[in-house]
């Protein structure tokens, strides 16, 4: 009787946990579980990316990499590794980070050409990424507690929400506006306005999957509408819980890539 | 070798045509090379540069008149690898063409914990900007003062490292079994100061080298963010500081003792890095053919001072030991450098249009000396195939012998157009 009382107990405790999943309406919950599901999602992953970027006068240029990473612990530090393949300039260029929300992350970047382990000071994360429109924060993630959010409305497929930025001295926005999947917890479209009460950047999910049960996002593009630039970011061979060890994530990764996590299986 | 020019680059010119990278952006076509162990890519650039000035010591207005080709080849198997990087070079301002290996080395890993990569490679290690004090590997002086990429400015010897990783801490070790010295002034692109001439000289120099091989290591580790390490080297110094028994320039034996540390403070990063320079043909420091031993300390710091900009500033010591002996001793005491020989260096760094524009600012300043070397520049990325560089190297000295002070009329602007493929 014990058993089933307890077994029956489990069963409500879920029930009721995954209701209030279902109707949860605290803003700051919805982004913390958002920012879970888009770069916490398994304890590691690896991907491809390419990144298109077309300038204002509508030329391109590309960058392809591979990303690997770990999670310290869910929503906390995390080791990132990402491997340039192209353009051929450069090719074999590494950057790592061990990202610390909530404090400035450690970064370094590895030259080839010098043998060289550069490390980088902490810098202003919203600039851009390898000269893209992404920000190092899009690619990294942003730390949910640096914004205020609140929630303007639920619709059938969205949370919209709107964040407004705790210091707004360190970024370049006034406020955020994002949409936000009810169903994979993905943010499917973000919108920022600057102090002047103009959209001047947005990102848009132009293509998501489920990968061994995680939502993931295929592709992006984040428009600088202000300058007429954007960039249109692809993934693939994406793969979760490959029990990447502690120890890749380390300068001699950089010497030395990890073949054999990098390679698609 | 002549032949070479024309080959090289039509050959490298049709052959690039061909990879030009076919960006169908649809979700299948992501290009070729994820999935075959070969890969291959490299460059074509053109570089030209001249004195700002006239130099009496040397009948030649360009320091700069080349045109490169570069390859690179990897094969990335299983558990190794193999890197080749050369360079087909025709050099029109000494009239010759070349092909330098740049790279030419295998890596494996023949426990879980060790890499070994044996072969011709580029070894950096240190936390210095532009200066070194426990990387003793080879320097390229020559394109560093003439314009060449950055790259260059490491050269690359024959050597076997050998990295072994613990759990808190690594280890490495590199043997080079032949000495390689720096590639310093020669008197071919740049003259230099000769004490016995009292001016300056571009009479080609070509030091004995000494036989024998060099060992470097390292060991390093990290804590809360900051990294530690210690370093040793059993060699030589590599610019000719000695005369030998034969009156020739040389390289004198050396040993380096050092450590490192490298840390985030504040907004940004705090490095310093102590060395001890030990002569070991002149222990007493009273032969005035062989440098004195040296104690080298530099603290550095970076910061981000702006959207895309960088500032970085750097202290640094060169301490001569045994200062009074070799005072009584040289002979050529007038020339000798301060006991404390100090100096600032400053970088500025700033990027922009969607950072296809580098413009960049690097100075050294030493009041101990009174001479100044800065060097500006600009590079536009025009896209992933283009890049246009320039800058100059800009000498300036009260004395016509101090460090940088001799390169007064050595002072230059460059301009490089390099394709990539």
């Amino acid at each position: 009787m014990r058993i089933l009382r307890t077994a029956l107990f489990m069963i409500v405790a879920a029930a009721t946990s995954l209701a209030t999943a279902e109707s949860t309406t605290d803003a700051s919950d919805i982004v913390r579980r958002a920012n879970l599901a888009y770069y916490y999602a398994g304890a590691d992953g690896r991907a491809e990316a390419r990144m298109k970027i077309v300038d204002a006068q509508g030329r391109t240029q590309l960058r392809q990499f591979t990303m690997l990473r770990r999670d310290q612990s869910q929503g906390g530090n995390q080791d990132m590794l990402v491997f340039f393949s192209r353009p051929s300039d450069v090719r074999g260029t590494v950057f790592r980070v061990v990202r610390q929300p909530g404090n400035e992350d450690d970064r370094w970047l590895y030259l080839p050409g010098l043998d060289l382990v550069k490390r980088i000071s902490a810098g202003d994360k919203r600039t851009s990424f390898v000269g893209s429109d992404f920000f190092y924060e899009d690619v990294s993630g942003r730390d949910p507690n640096a914004d205020r959010h609140t929630l303007l409305e639920t619709t059938d497929k969205f949370y919209v929400l709107t964040s407004i930025p705790k210091d707004s001295e360190s970024v370049e926005f006034a406020s955020y506006q994002s949409w936000i999947n009810r169903e994979t917890l993905l943010p499917e479209k973000v919108e920022f306005t600057n102090s002047k009460g103009q959209l001047y950047r947005q990102m848009e999910v132009l293509k998501t999957d489920s990968i061994q049960g995680y939502p993931v996002v295929l592709q992006a593009k984040i428009s600088n509408l202000a300058r007429g630039t954007s960039t249109l970011m692809q993934m693939r061979g994406i793969r979760f819980d490959l029990g990447l060890p502690e120890g890749i994530f380390s300068e001699r990764s950089l010497r030395t890539p990890p073949t054999q996590w990098l390679r698609k299986k | 070798m002549n032949f070479l020019k024309p080959a090289l680059l039509v050959t490298l010119a049709s052959i690039s045509f061909a990879t030009v990278a076919n960006d169908d952006w649809s979700d299948e076509n992501w290009g070729e090379e994820t999935s075959s162990p070969w890969q291959w890519n490299g460059f074509i650039e053109t570089s030209y540069g001249r004195r700002l000035q006239n130099d009496p010591a040397i009948n030649q207005d360009k320091t700069l008149s080349e045109i490169r080709g570069r390859v690179e080849l990897e094969y990335q198997a299983e558990s190794w690898r193999i890197d080749l990087k050369a360079d087909g070079i025709y050099d029109d301002l000494l009239h010759r063409s070349d092909v330098q290996t740049r790279a030419a080395n295998i890596t494996f890993s023949p426990l879980d914990t060790l890499d070994i990569k044996a072969g011709r490679q580029v070894l950096t290690w240190g936390t210095g900007d532009y200066l070194f004090l426990n990387d003793l590997f080879p320097k390229d002086w020559q394109s560093f003062f003439s314009g060449r990429d950055d790259e260059y400015l490491k050269a690359s010897s024959d050597s076997v490292k050998a990295s072994w990783f613990a759990d808190s801490f690594s280890v490495d070790l590199v043997w080079t079994p032949r000495f390689t010295p720096d590639h310093t002034l020669n008197g071919d692109r740049f003259s230099y100061f000769s004490p016995t001439a009292g001016k300056n000289s571009a009479k080609h120099l070509n030091p004995d080298e000494s036989a024998g091989s060099s060992w470097s290591g390292r060991l390093s580790t990290s804590h809360n963010s900051i990294e530690y390490a210690l370093y040793g080297y059993l060699g030589h110094w590599t610019t000719p500081v000695g005369i030998n028994n034969k009156g020739r320039m040389t390289y004198p034996e050396l040993n380096v003792w050092g450590a490192s540390v490298r840390m985030p403070v504040g907004q940004g990063l705090f490095n310093s890095e102590v060395a001890w320079y030990g002569s070991r043909e002149d222990t007493d420091g009273s032969n005035p053919k062989i440098a004195n031993s040296q104690i080298r300390w530099l603290a550095g710091y970076e910061q981000e001072i702006g959207t895309n900009l960088t500032a970085a500033v750097q202290y640094y010591l060169e301490w001569t030991q045994d200062y009074d002996r070799l005072k009584s001793n040289t002979f050529f005491s007038e020339y000798e450098q301060d006991e404390y020989r100090q100096l600032l260096t400053l970088r500025l760094t700033k990027l922009t249009h969607q950072q296809k524009l580098t413009w960049s600012l690097f100075s050294f300043w030493s009041w101990t000396d009174k001479d100044a070397y800065l060097k500006p520049s600009i590079s536009w990325r025009i896209n992933d195939q283009w890049t246009v560089s320039t800058g100059a190297n800009l000498f300036y000295g009260e004395n016509r012998y101090s460090f940088f002070g001799q390169h007064k009329n050595n002072t230059n602007t460059w301009l490089r157009v390099r394709w990539n493929y």
